[in-house]
């Protein structure tokens, strides 16, 4: 599903060259629930932005179910996650003047996945899935953190995509609901989806299937 | 509606009061492009239908005497749809005790068959009774008289009579009374009769029967019409004129001025295009963040990109809809006031369907093109890059040289420091700001200086002319007579006796005479070139500027062999005098014409001893009776003042249009601003909290904020004072020379600087008062929370 192959990535920043991720080699396979595990600024969003064709790397090659994104421009990029990735974050990041319903719909008014008419239907039964229906027509402010990362999860969704990545997806919220957004994750996996998640949090041991671990920008464990 | 349109709509009504300020500057702009543009179009279409309306002359022939056979015998031409006799006498008016005004009378044979060059009766009597006069309805106030008051009326060949004023018309044709300082009356010839003058008509005007608005046609026919007069019983045509068929006298003015107009129309629409840049700009980096998610979401830059333009659509259309009402009553403002200018009425005021589809199409336009930039920039951030983003003060303040020149200042009160380093952090935004904020500086003082040049040009044209009082006879008449005259009226300090008459160096080259006394002590010319006239010469001619712009013969230390009057001789130039506004004339010894005429004169020229408007009224009423005495009938008497008057009433206009151009240039500068500084703290809301957390009161944090737009304000005005003299110096040369045919003695108008400086910090200060006032009043924890 994905493959990573001597993957490195640099910034020039005003300090000096930093370097993000170091020769990298990293294989997932289709359906798989992989957890990230490493230290604040250890690499994990970068490697999950390079998963997600968010960033380019420096050098190396990176292939998500076969197909190379280190050939795509960024319009094509942008159209082949909208298909392929659901991406959830450690902020929630919904729009602020979108309903709940409506951030769901967004990614298939991107990728016009499915017929118009089908689309808030489809984001409803997406936020009953994660359990948060009943805010479809709320306005993200009006939500608590756990509610607003259920409807992210929900967007991530909406174009049934085959990866889910989440960087740091419990990382704002409090252990309860932490819990119960990481078994979200363990369904989606049971159900085929492969799941990629960043956190810096040991406990996730019980949901996930393999678990790497970055220090430095260098896999140190879990390849 | 697709969730796209819907998050446009939204963060707009979540931004609706910078929303609105944009949409008010661009539907100022609008609004202003559409009022020119719609008066353009109603007034050049009513202007000329109106003036058509009363079948205007295709030519006018002045000629010895026109009988009713003459005029049946011209009826005969094929080629003359019409023909029509009138008369044109000048003469004097008096409505109260002592003041007398020019008056030009029109004589009608019959004003119940006028085909040509038609009147519109206005009130009263239709048509005028042997011993009634019709008024020109705009030369009531020149007449100061009223329906049904007796008004003293004398020509220049007949006795002095009363007449009554039975009612008012509406001559299409002429000039506005009140500029020209002259009343227009319209008699019969049994009018004319008692009034002293013989009843007879000279003035022939034919209409063309085919290719109406074709001027070589025109000059075809009025030929052919010409000889056959000739040729009829020994008469002679002493002139021919051609108007300018089918257009207005004024027709050319207007357009001229409307042109001004639709460019300045334009640029304010430029301008309020500014604000758009300066808003998206600022909305897309405040929503970097939310771009970066849509993108990890899958968003194409395009798609993405059309949320943001159908926001700047958004505003286009609202402009639009705002505007198209307000240019409306704009356009009927101006066409009413311009209406008014030219004496004309409006019947319709419909505005082009076209204007409605250009007004729409270039207002959905502007604000859409304003956005190209910032949007497609906006939209192409990296989405890592995007993501990372704190969304608030990303500007790397410090990194450049300027960033640590700014740094440099400094100073003990830190909020006043910080306030002043603050205005240049977006320096793209300060930059578009200055720009709309300096324009409007620029416009009022180049509307100041425009106006105190064209005063200093006005000032020193009148200052060449020593006298104050200008008399006209009615044909030549003893110098002796008119100077006893003179020195039998009580507050003329100096006379003198010149001749007025016409020269011309070839048939185009024609020009008035101005033959005077070479010791005169009532005329002071500023000259271009040589010299004036001065004792001793004799064939020796002086010119003013706007003769020698006629023929390229007529240059200084040039020989031209002239005609004037009746005389063909030739005359060395010896002078090139300045003389703004004028028509061309020579100026000659008096001599020369009294070596023909000994002793003769048709114009006086007098100083008095107080030239207030009283004492000259005072000093004509008894000089007009002392040179009766004499024997001697002026013609018409005009003051120094009565002239600057009309010439000042012309440059109303020109100062009436900088300074509204000024107010809006202005409004769209300060609708700017306000955006500018509501930015700047939307986008500095976390570092306010972070201010007011380490201990700055809502009034320092207030404070920061107001000194922001004050030292903006100080900036624009530094730009507009530095730019002002060479933008007033072109702007006032190219207005007066479009409408004047002259340029202006460049002044300036130093009040104009600090009157705009109190506006700019007014301005300024009004601009960020309730930014600032936002500021302040949010909380600590609202602000350091603010994303």
């Amino acid at each position: 599903m994905i493959s990573l192959h001597q993957v490195s990535k640099k910034y020039e920043t005003p300090a000096g060259v930093f370097s993000a991720l170091t020769s990298i080699d990293l294989e997932i396979a289709g359906g798989e629930f992989v957890g990230v595990v490493g230290k604040s600024g250890s690499g994990k969003s970068t490697l999950l932005n390079m998963i997600a064709g968010i960033d380019r790397p420096s050098a190396g090659a990176v292939t998500v179910a076969g197909t190379p994104l280190h050939d795509f421009s960024e319009n094509k990029l942008a159209a082949w996650r909208g298909r392929n990735v659901g991406f959830v974050f450690q902020f929630f990041q919904l729009l602020p003047t979108l309903t709940a319903a409506e951030n769901v719909m967004l990614p298939m008014d991107f990728g016009k996945s499915f017929p118009v008419r089908e689309r808030r239907k489809r984001a409803q039964a997406l936020l009953e899935r994660v359990g948060v229906g009943r805010h479809a027509d709320k306005l993200p402010a009006t939500l608590s953190g756990g509610e607003q990362q259920r409807v992210a999860i929900a967007r991530a969704l909406a174009n049934e995509p085959p990866l889910v990545l989440a960087d740091e997806p419990t990382g704002n919220l409090d252990s309860i609901t932490a819990g119960d957004i990481l078994d979200l994750f363990r369904n989606m996996a049971t159900q085929g989806t492969t799941v990629v998640i960043a956190t810096h949090e040991a406990d996730i041991a019980r949901v996930i299937d393999r678990r790497i671990e970055i220090s430095d920008g260098s896999l140190v464990r879990g390849q | 509606m697709t969730t796209l349109w819907r998050k446009a709509i939204r963060d707009f009504w979540t931004e609706r009061g910078r929303t609105v300020l944009v949409v008010l500057a661009i539907a100022l702009g609008i609004s202003a492009f559409a009022s020119v543009l719609s008066s353009y179009a109603i007034l050049t279409r009513e202007l000329d239908r109106g003036y058509l309306e009363t079948n205007p002359a295709s030519a006018v022939l002045r000629v010895d005497r026109i009988d009713d056979d003459l005029v049946a015998a011209i009826l005969q031409n094929p080629e003359v749809s019409d023909a029509e006799p009138r008369r044109t006498v000048t003469g004097q008016i008096k409505a109260g005790p002592v003041q007398w005004r020019n008056l030009t009378l029109f004589v009608v044979k019959d004003y119940g068959d006028i085909r040509v060059n038609k009147l519109e009766p206005e009130a009263g009597a239709w048509p005028p009774a042997t011993g009634e006069i019709l008024i020109e309805r705009d030369a009531f106030q020149v007449a100061k008289a009223e329906i049904g008051d007796n008004v003293t009326v004398k020509t220049a060949n007949g006795t002095q009579q009363q007449l009554l004023v039975s009612g008012g018309v509406h001559d299409v044709g002429q000039a506005q009374a009140r500029m020209e300082n002259i009343v227009y009356g319209y008699i019969n010839l049994a009018t004319l009769v008692q009034l002293g003058e013989e009843p007879y008509l000279d003035q022939l005007n034919i209409l063309v029967r085919n290719n109406r608005f074709d001027e070589a046609h025109i000059e075809r026919v009025a030929a052919n019409v010409k000889a056959l007069i000739e040729r009829s019983g020994g008469r002679q045509v002493r002139r021919v004129d051609i108007p300018s068929p089918g257009k207005h006298p004024h027709s050319d003015l207007t357009g001229i001025l409307l042109l001004a107009m639709s460019s300045f129309g334009l640029f304010v629409l430029l301008l309020s295009g500014i604000l758009v840049v300066n808003l998206l700009t600022a909305l897309m980096a405040s929503q970097v963040r939310q771009i970066g998610v849509m993108k990890a979401i899958g968003g194409t830059r395009w798609q993405i990109a059309r949320i943001y333009f159908g926001q700047a659509l958004f505003l286009g259309i609202a402009a639009v809809l705002v505007s198209i009402p307000l240019g409306v009553i704009g356009s009927r403002a101006l066409c009413n006031y311009l209406a008014m200018f030219l004496n004309f009425d409006l019947k319709s005021y419909a505005v082009p369907v076209w204007i409605y589809l250009l007004v729409a199409v270039v207002g959905v336009a502007a604000p859409l093109i304003a956005a190209a930039y910032p949007v497609w920039k906006g939209t192409g951030v990296p989405v890592r890059v995007a993501l990372t983003d704190f969304g608030l003060s990303r500007t790397t303040f410090g990194a450049g040289a300027f960033d640590r020149l700014i740094a440099r200042i400094g100073g003990t009160i830190s909020p006043l420091v910080f306030a002043i380093r603050n205005s240049f952090r977006r320096r793209a935004r300060l930059a578009l700001t200055l720009l709309t904020l300096a324009a409007g500086g620029l416009f009022f003082l180049a509307a100041l200086n425009v106006r105190a040049s064209i005063i200093n040009t006005l000032d020193r044209m009148f200052a060449a002319r020593k006298f104050d009082l200008i008399v006209t006879l009615s044909r030549p008449y003893e110098w002796d007579r008119i100077r006893r005259a003179a020195n039998d009226t009580q507050g003329v300090t100096h006379a003198e006796g010149w001749f007025m008459t016409d020269g011309s160096l070839d048939p185009e080259t024609r020009f008035s005479v101005t033959a005077l006394p070479l010791n005169t002590q009532l005329l002071d010319f500023e000259m271009l070139e040589g010299r004036f006239l001065q004792p001793g010469d004799t064939n020796a001619l002086v010119i003013n500027n706007t003769l020698a712009s006629r023929s390229p013969a007529m240059r200084v230390g040039a020989a031209v062999t002239l005609r004037i009057g009746t005389t063909q001789s030739t005359w060395r130039i010896v002078g090139l005098a300045k003389e703004a506004y004028s028509p061309a004339i020579a100026y000659i010894p008096l001599d020369f014409i009294q070596q023909q005429q000994p002793g003769m004169v048709n114009n006086v020229r007098l100083s008095l001893a107080h030239n207030d408007f009283d004492s000259i009224s005072i000093v004509k009423e008894n000089l007009d009776r002392n040179l009766e005495q004499q024997g001697v009938r002026a013609r018409g008497s005009s003051s120094k003042a009565e002239t600057r008057f009309g010439f000042d009433q012309h440059m109303v206009m020109i100062y009436v249009f900088l300074i509204v151009m000024s107010v809006v240039v202005g409004s769209v500068g300060a609708l700017g601003l306000m955006t500018t500084m509501s930015l700047n703290v939307l986008e500095r809301r976390r570092e306010m909290g972070v201010l007011r957390a380490i201990g700055a009161t809502p009034r320092i944090v207030w404070l920061i904020v107001v000194v922001e737009g004050l030292v903006i304000g100080v900036l624009s005005w530094t730009i507009a004072a530095l730019l002002a003299w060479p933008v007033s110096k072109a702007l006032g040369n190219v207005l007066v020379r479009a409408m004047l045919k002259g340029g202006v003695d460049f002044v300036f108008e130093p009040w104009g600087l600090l009157i705009w400086l109190i506006v700019s910090i007014s301005v300024s200060a009004a601009g960020s008062f309730i930014p600032a006032w936002k500021a302040s009043r949010a909380t600590v924890r609202e602000a350091l929370a603010y994303e």
